[in-house]
């Protein structure tokens, strides 16, 4: 969910993209960077409903969230924040025990086995301070009372690109290769509170796993649990007898379907041959409107059309001018 | 304020005079406004409880009672039916001493099995002897079903030749009733013991048998077959982990078979996905359609690398990728595959990918961890669906540098479509390999052309059944519980009547399984139910507080209620004053008369 309030605004000099760098290396909004929710869509409503799984019906499924009893989940939250709330378009807030209702009612439907919420805002660590579902790990980049800061001003674009939490987890992350088996604990443990100048608080009462025998794959890098096919579905024989007896049927049913597409053809022959024995009128509005179409040089035809409309208009309105303002009033008065 | 009194006649004035007007008066005073302020407050107070019956919120009511129980009880039974028939056994051994042996061993087996319902309380057995001389049969309470004596013979089964397809069909046309599982056991043939499993709902071991204690071997054999495979489905702990079914809440899965080409620049294949559809696929969704409602999706897509590394192994001469990799292998970002407009949002897709190398990884294959190379060259991700790994033919020798369309080859076609139906087999938690290794001995499973055998979609229906109802009964649990805690909350009729509903069709559900009929009725519970609990209106955010209320309803009433109360107590008191007045003027003349 972005709200798009930096790629799309109408100040920032690189539309539709979003650095997290002065050196502008990478654009985080990409050629595949899938956004569902954008701009007015993000609201706290549609965050619930995307975490409950409470849509209406026509909701497509790139907006649900379509997890079952065995996925791992992470949710990353970054903006404005404060104690126990979350800000969202600067105009709502999430609060801390909303979220907690939230997950605690995913657990209850099994939406999850594992959450992992990264919240990287002020006063981040009371935003999950109300949570009380098993399975569920939090972090946040400050405690209550500290801000969270950014981490550096990109002069080009004239913001702030980045904050100190989000660009340590990426520097992480960008040290890591698909092989290496880092832990989460190894993950936590990088932010330096003299770095970040604030002190990031996890909690892992709620998880049963201890972290350093969890991988960040475990919920980072799009990693699916896998299990080999050991053998093939092989029927012996009556597979092959069954098979020559089925082409005949099938082979029906194509010459049915070669029929169905030959009717439609016919029937467009047809169309055309109707058109041949209208009346004369709509015959020449067709071509008038075929040779329309035709035109390439439309402006120039508009163009035309307003010259020509002046001495027109002027042979039209005379004779009505000069009835109203001479001769009526004559007859009037 | 003062009355204007009328005008006293003269003879009272010979009275005292001083008639002081703030301490006394001299007519009784009026009630008019104290009637008209007191009536309009009186009013106002019987309105109230029109006011807050209609400002409650509406909240149509749940059975919790009912719910509850059957969250405390959702399980279902089903009934066992199984008959063993005993063919050409000279020593001619007693039904009744082998029927309880065979439930001693059956029972042993089932204790320590969680399966859902499976036998725990009806079961029954009938046990036949069937030789050339005499025919004795235990004694089952309704014999139509059961096994006529005489229907088959030991020379029905030839033994020189394993037609094993040929005996099935024949055992088929003699004991085929639903809802019965057989085994025959024939005395006779070479030696050993070959156990075999049909594709319908029998079984036959074949053996020669001559002392007393091999009978227990068969017996303990006969219970195998019954437990392990009949009941149980021949997987050991039921399904993959436990609890998951790959079916949606609307009882829809949608197949979608995609096709990918890593880099079309070398070689574009292309499948004639048609045949394939109506040879090999429609035969399995019209055996599965009683469990779910199956629908096929294909699609082609180019530039799909994968996003885990290969390396070349000379001893195989094929590029290699272990089994560590494959967690990496589906590289979500580049594949599109979730892109069905058929789904909805409560459907279960399973993907089922073939996936073609490019040429600089071809030809691609999937190294054990035993060491060995795989024979299928594919995996499955639990919920997801499977992929397999097809290296185009004669890649390791082809001069590509023009990209070429192919097609896939039927035998091609139809060996990946084998391997999808073992996966999608495995997906549902069912082996695929024909032979199953127990405990007693090693049996052989006969394949079905469907893709199920009978006995194993029964297995899969007796699941489903169980998983459906279970699901359905903690999801109204978690209805009930999060509507009571927060008593504030809106919650419409339709939400009502869906759990009514749910109850109903779970009751449903749970009756026909004693009786053994097996139908939808607990996919219907369940489907019911999370329509309920995903009903876009429960958001918690949204219900009615009562701050809210208050906030509301004030403005309108309390400035109103503050005048009228204020003029009540006004006039109350003047009221109360002049009539004070008034009795201390008559008391003074009282006093002076």
């Amino acid at each position: 969910m972005l709200a798009d309030d930096m790629a799309c605004n109408a100040r920032n000099k690189y539309p539709a993209q979003v650095f997290n760098n002065e050196n502008h290396k990478l654009n985080l909004y990409g050629d595949n960077v899938e956004v569902d929710y954008h701009g007015y869509e993000v609201t706290v409503e549609n965050f619930l409903r995307v975490l409950t799984g409470r849509h209406e019906a026509a909701v497509p499924r790139s907006k649900r969230l379509l997890s079952d009893e065995g996925s791992h989940i992470l949710l990353y939250m970054t903006g404005h924040g404060g104690d126990e709330f979350l800000k969202f378009q600067d105009s709502e807030e999430l609060q801390s025990h909303d979220l907690a209702d939230a997950v605690k009612q995913m657990k209850e439907k099994h939406r999850f086995k594992e959450l992992l919420i990264m919240v990287d805002t002020c006063q981040a660590a009371t935003l999950f301070s109300q949570l009380h579902s098993p399975g569920v790990l939090a972090i946040g980049s400050s405690m209550k009372g500290e801000n969270s800061y950014s981490h550096h001003l990109d002069s080009d674009v004239g913001v702030s690109v980045v904050d100190r939490f989000t660009f340590y987890t990426l520097a992480f992350f960008e040290k890591l290769n698909m092989y290496d088996n880092a832990s989460l604990s190894s993950l936590f443990t990088s932010y330096n509170p003299t770095l970040l100048m604030s002190t990031t608080y996890y909690r892992t009462d709620l998880y049963q796993r201890k972290l350093e025998e969890v991988s960040v794959t475990n919920f980072f890098g799009s990693v699916m649990e896998t299990i080999h096919t050991d053998s093939a579905y092989r029927t012996t024989h009556s597979r092959k007898t069954s098979e020559t007896k089925m082409p005949l049927q099938e082979s029906v049913k194509h010459d049915e379907r070669r029929q169905l597409i030959n009717s439609n053809v016919q029937d467009q022959t047809s169309d055309t041959k109707i058109e041949d024995k209208q009346c004369p009128f709509t015959r020449r509005w067709n071509a008038f409107q075929d040779k329309l179409e035709k035109i390439e040089r439309i402006d120039s035809l508009v163009n035309y059309g307003f010259i020509i409309m002046f001495p027109l208009l002027l042979i039209i309105m005379f004779p009505l001018l000069l009835i109203s303002t001479w001769l009526l009033p004559t007859f009037v008065s | 304020m003062s009355e204007i009194s009328p005008e006293v006649p003269d003879n009272r004035q010979d009275a005292p005079s001083h008639v002081d007007p703030n301490s006394t008066r001299i007519t009784k005073p009026g009630v008019k406004r104290l009637v008209l302020t007191l009536s309009v407050l009186f009013s106002l107070v019987l309105g109230f409880p029109f006011l807050w019956k209609s400002v409650e919120i509406y909240r149509s009511s749940l059975p919790f009672g009912e719910i509850s129980e059957m969250e405390s009880n959702p399980s279902l039974s089903f009934p066992c039916r199984f008959q063993a028939v005993f063919i050409n056994f000279n020593s001619n051994p007693s039904p009744n001493h082998l029927q309880l042996s065979i439930l001693d061993k059956i029972t042993e087996l089932t204790s320590n099995s969680s399966q859902c319902g499976a036998c725990a309380n009806d079961l029954a057995l009938s046990v036949t002897v069937d030789s050339i001389s005499s025919c004795t049969q235990t004694h089952p309470t309704d014999n139509s079903n059961y096994y006529r004596c005489g229907a088959i013979s030991a020379v029905d089964f030839d033994f020189s030749n394993d037609d094993d397809d040929g005996v099935d069909e024949l055992l088929e046309s003699v004991l085929g009733v639903k809802n019965v599982y057989s085994v025959v056991v024939v005395n006779g043939g070479g030696e050993g013991i070959r156990a075999v499993v049909g594709k319908y709902r029998h079984a036959w071991i074949v053996g020669s048998v001559e002392e007393e204690e091999e009978e227990s071997v068969l017996v303990s054999r006969v219970a195998e077959i019954f437990v392990k495979m009949f009941v149980n489905g021949g997987t050991e702990n039921g399904l993959i982990h436990g609890e998951f079914m790959p079916v949606g809440a609307d009882r829809r899965i949608v197949l979608s078979f995609n096709l990918l080409n890593a880099e079309p620049n070398d070689w574009v294949y292309d499948w004639d996905f048609q045949r394939v559809d109506e040879t090999l696929l429609a035969p399995i969704i019209k055996v599965l359609g009683p469990i779910a409602n199956i629908s096929v999706e294909s699609q082609v897509l180019y530039h799909t690398p994968k996003s885990s590394f290969s390396y070349w192994d000379e001893k195989w001469k094929s590029y290699i990728f272990s089994t560590k990799d494959l967690p990496f292998f589906v590289n979500s970002n580049e594949w599109h595959l979730d892109t069905s407009i058929a789904a909805g949002g409560r459907s279960k897709i399973l993907q089922f990918v073939v996936y073609v190398p490019s040429a600089k990884e071809c030809p691609l294959s999937l190294l054990l961890p035993t060491g060995e190379i795989s024979k299928t060259n594919g995996f499955i991700s639990p919920m997801w669906g499977g992929v397999v790994v097809w290296n185009p033919p004669g890649c390791l020798n082809s001069e590509t540098n023009h990209p070429s369309r192919h097609t896939m080859s039927r035998e091609d076609l139809q060996a990946v479509f084998e391997v999808f139906m073992g996966q999608f087999r495995q997906l549902f938690g069912l082996k695929s390999n024909n032979l199953y290794i127990g405990a007693s001995g090693t049996y052989h499973l006969l394949p079905s052309g469907k893709g199920f055998t009978e006995w194993e979609l029964d297995v899969l229906s007796r699941q489903f059944a169980c998983f459906n109802l279970h699901s359905c009964a903690t999801t109204l649990g978690s209805l009930s519980r999060l509507v009571q805690s927060l008593p504030r909350m809106i919650i419409m009729d339709e939400i009502g009547k869906l759990v009514q509903f749910s109850l109903e069709a779970a009751k449903l559900a749970q009756s026909n399984a004693s009786l053994g009929d097996n139908e939808s009725s607990a996919g219907q519970a369940r489907s019911l139910a999370e329509d309920a609990f995903f009903h876009p209106s429960i958001m918690s955010i949204s219900y009615y507080s009562f701050e809210h209320c208050f906030a509301i309803y004030s403005p309108f009433f309390l400035p109103v209620s503050m005048h009228v109360l204020l003029a009540a107590l006004r006039e109350w008191k003047r009221y109360k004053q002049e009539k004070a007045k008034y009795t201390a003027w008559k008391a003074k003349v009282k006093v002076e008369s």
